[in-house]
């Protein structure tokens, strides 16, 4: 263990062996089942499995959004312990920014004041001319002074990214960020993401059902019953759909997966 | 019938909604038929004329106040409900359901709704009626002899009233909603972009002009004709009052701005409630209605009799004791039984209002608000609300205090306590605060990531 951080740099995120029971003692629910897994920094990562394989729980347990039942989650470096919301709150307001498949504007404020709240929340001022800069790059510079509600889907989607990369986080969490998105929208989501990641140095981990949207990431960790099933570097939508179809089989052989996603996440 | 069907499965899933129609309608029933049962006692056989003419003015004046209220309590939190539905609403249109369709379901659960809560206030209605007349006859205003009728009167009126007035409050609140286009009731669902319908203002303006025009009589016409004055003076302040809460969006729209940059400054929530109170001055007027009301109502009535209290008899009309007792108790029974009222329609609307913006906190607190940023938005919305229905209240007030002073005592400003208002109100303070903040603090209480996933 110290090996690995003296030798590396220190990890974007880090999971080790979180487990999530959702449910009673009597009929639990494991959401998720000893993962572990270490993102290095300017990566981008799909999520992809079945559905109910707990992708999103996952993602929630990861970004500060719910809790482990066991186990522990490192973001840059520091653990998120949770102890009340509000603490949580803080810490997810430093380092993470967040996707969602429903947008998730606030209906009251303009597309200037959606980006600019999480500062705001956090008491920082915000930087005009940033901000500005910020909408331009997400293709909304004309519509800064516009509500969600007279956006288009892609438009909104574009703003919430905007949202999560104002206040510089060390990880982009994204839940099905394409999944209520025509085609063309859900291409102009996945190049911003993709963006961020080359010219931001942003770490970026994503959900998705979509083989295509999963090829613009650098590599593929697939879930299956709330375990890692291994994962796929430099993935295309042709392989990425194959081992979809034999994820089943792979759930059968887990110790053997298991080892593939050890080497391939650096353990 | 499958709209019907559609009607009772949908009733189960809006339950904050729902509960905020139910009450106002039930208790709305309640006071109505409570009333309505003094006309049937009073004009039972065998009642002497004094009893029954005490009893029958009983439940036409004080029923018909009533009445006028609970009409306009009933009419608001419809109104409110089938906002809060319209984007469930588009959602029924885009999946092809026509306008017809649409006004049939919201007007086939209203009438569920109603019909329940009119079964259901018979019970506690017979009960106030009792309790009603045995208050009448310790005053001495109705006999010790007469017996309590609860009959065709009370329950005819009582579900006539409560059943077609919610019928038709809900067709005209429908008829809105189902006009508009699917898109439009999406977004207007999320933003309100229409302002005051013109009828609105009007009825707003004529009201106001009622309730000046009555307290402008009281002091003119009724000046120096002792306890008589009352009968305009009393309703003066509720006309007036009526009229300021129709006009309550404007009102609130322009309290927001006097004290919006102010409330900015105070953080990341007083800024909150400042946008939210901008960009929704129809859902909030909603809530400051009740404030309104309950102000102008209690301060009006009970400083009235207070000033009757305080002030010489006056010579040339002949009050007997007795006489001033039953107004007294009448004052007391109506300015109770509508402060009551108007009460549980400031909890009411407040709790149905919070627990409605769930997924809006939701996705506040993702976006990096802590619980504690949630409530003080909500705390400082409460306040602003607390603070305007306070103050237009008090204005609704002066056109019963002042010109009855003026008529009985020949000053401006009564002479008499300043300590009930101060009660009066710390209460609706108190009541718009706890009831906001109450709802907020349970809503929050879910996970913010289950609060948005609707
Ligand atoms: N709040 C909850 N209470 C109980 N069980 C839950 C809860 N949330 C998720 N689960 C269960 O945990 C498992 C994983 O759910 P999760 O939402 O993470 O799946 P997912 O991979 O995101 O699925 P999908 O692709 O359908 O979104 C499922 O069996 C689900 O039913
Ligand atoms: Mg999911």
């Amino acid at each position: 263990m110290a090996d690995h951080y003296r030798s590396e740099p220190i990890e974007a995120l880090r999971l080790e062996s979180v487990d999530k029971v959702y449910g009673t003692e009597d009929n639990p629910v494991r959401a998720l089942d000893s993962v572990t897994v270490g993102l290095a920094p300017g990566s981008f990562t799909a999520i992809m499995g079945p559905s109910g394989s707990g992708k999103s729980t996952f993602l929630q347990c990861a970004a500060g959004l719910d809790q482990p039942t066991r186990g522990r989650v490192f973001v840059d470096g520091a653990e998120l312990t949770g102890e009340s919301e509000t603490a949580l709150t803080k810490f997810r307001r430093q380092r993470i920014g967040f996707v969602f498949q429903q947008f998730n504007l606030m209906p009251t404020l303009t597309v200037y004041q959606n980006v600019t709240l999480p500062l705001r929340m956090a008491g920082k001022r915000s930087d005009r001319d940033r901000t500005t800069a910020m909408l331009r790059q997400v293709g909304l510079a004309d519509r800064m002074g516009h509500r969600p509600s007279e956006l288009s889907g892609g438009q909104q989607q574009r703003a919430a990214i905007a949202r999560a990369l104002v206040t510089d986080p060390r990880v982009i969490f994204a839940d099905e960020p394409t999944g209520a998105l025509d085609t063309k929208s859900a291409r102009d989501v996945l190049q911003l993401l993709r963006s961020s990641v080359d010219h931001l140095g942003q770490t970026v981990v994503m959900v998705t059902h979509d083989p295509v949207a999963a090829s613009y990431a650098d590599s593929v960790m697939f879930l299956a019953d709330g375990r890692s099933a291994g994962t796929l570097d430099k993935p295309t939508a042709e392989t990425v759909a194959e081992r979809m179809t034999h994820l089943g089989d792979e759930v059968h052989m887990q110790d053997a997966s298991a080892d593939a996603g050890r080497k391939v996440v650096g353990l | 019938m499958s709209m019907i069907a559609l009607a009772v499965s949908s009733l189960r899933h809006r339950k904050s909604t729902f509960v905020a129609t139910f009450l106002s309608l039930f208790l709305g029933g309640t006071i109505v038929m409570a009333f309505a049962a003094m006309f049937d006692t009073g004009t039972a056989d065998g009642v002497d004329s004094t009893t029954s003419e005490a009893l029958v003015t009983m439940a036409s004046v004080v029923g018909g106040w009533g009445l006028i209220i609970v009409a306009f309590a009933v009419v608001s939190t419809l109104t409110m409900s089938v906002r809060q539905r319209s984007s469930e609403m588009a959602l029924l249109k885009n999946v092809g359901a026509t306008p017809g369709q649409v006004s049939r379901l919201i007007v086939g659960e209203t009438l569920a709704v109603a019909f329940a809560a009119a079964l259901l206030a018979v019970a506690p209605a017979a009960l106030t009626g009792k309790i009603l007349l045995e208050i009448l006859q310790e005053t001495g205003q109705a006999g010790e002899q007469v017996g309590y009728v609860f009959g065709p009167v009370a329950l005819s009126v009582g579900f006539a009233v409560t059943v077609l007035g919610a019928a038709t409050a809900a067709t005209v609140a429908a008829r809105r909603t189902s006009r508009m286009r699917a898109r439009d009731a999406v977004a207007a669902a999320a933003l309100e972009q229409s302002g005051m319908s013109r009828k609105r203002k009007i009825a707003a303006w004529v009201f106001i002009a009622l309730g000046v025009d009555l307290g402008v009589v009281t002091a003119t016409v009724f000046n120096g004709e002792g306890v008589d004055a009352m009968q305009t003076a009393g309703q003066a302040s509720i006309w007036f009052a009526i009229g300021l809460a129709l006009l309550s969006p404007a009102l609130l729209r322009m309290v927001t701005n006097v004290v919006g940059a102010l409330l900015s400054r105070l953080g990341a929530g007083g800024w909150m409630a400042t946008q939210n109170m901008r960009q929704r001055v129809h859902q909030m007027g909603g809530a400051l209605m009740p404030i309104i009301l309950f102000t102008g109502i209690a301060t009006g009535t009970l400083y009235m009799q207070s000033i009757e209290n305080a002030a010489a008899p006056v010579a040339n009309t002949v009050t007997t004791a007795e006489e001033a007792q039953t107004i007294e108790t009448l004052n007391l029974v109506v300015v109770g039984m509508i402060a009551l009222f108007a009460a549980v329609m400031v909890i009411n609307t407040l709790v149905s209002a919070t627990t409605y913006r769930r997924q809006e906190f939701g996705q506040q607190r993702l976006a990096g608000s802590t619980p504690q940023q949630v409530l003080r938005m909500v705390g400082a919305e409460g306040a602003v609300l607390a603070s305007a229905g306070v103050l237009f209240g008090s204005i609704a007030s002066i056109a019963t205090v002042i010109p009855y002073s003026i008529a009985r005592t020949d000053s401006v400003l009564p002479d008499v306590t300043v300590l009930l208002y101060v009660g009066i109100v710390s209460a609706a303070a108190l009541l718009t605060l706890a009831s906001s903040l109450g709802a907020a603090r349970k809503t929050i209480s879910t996970p913010a990531v289950e609060a948005v996933a609707v």
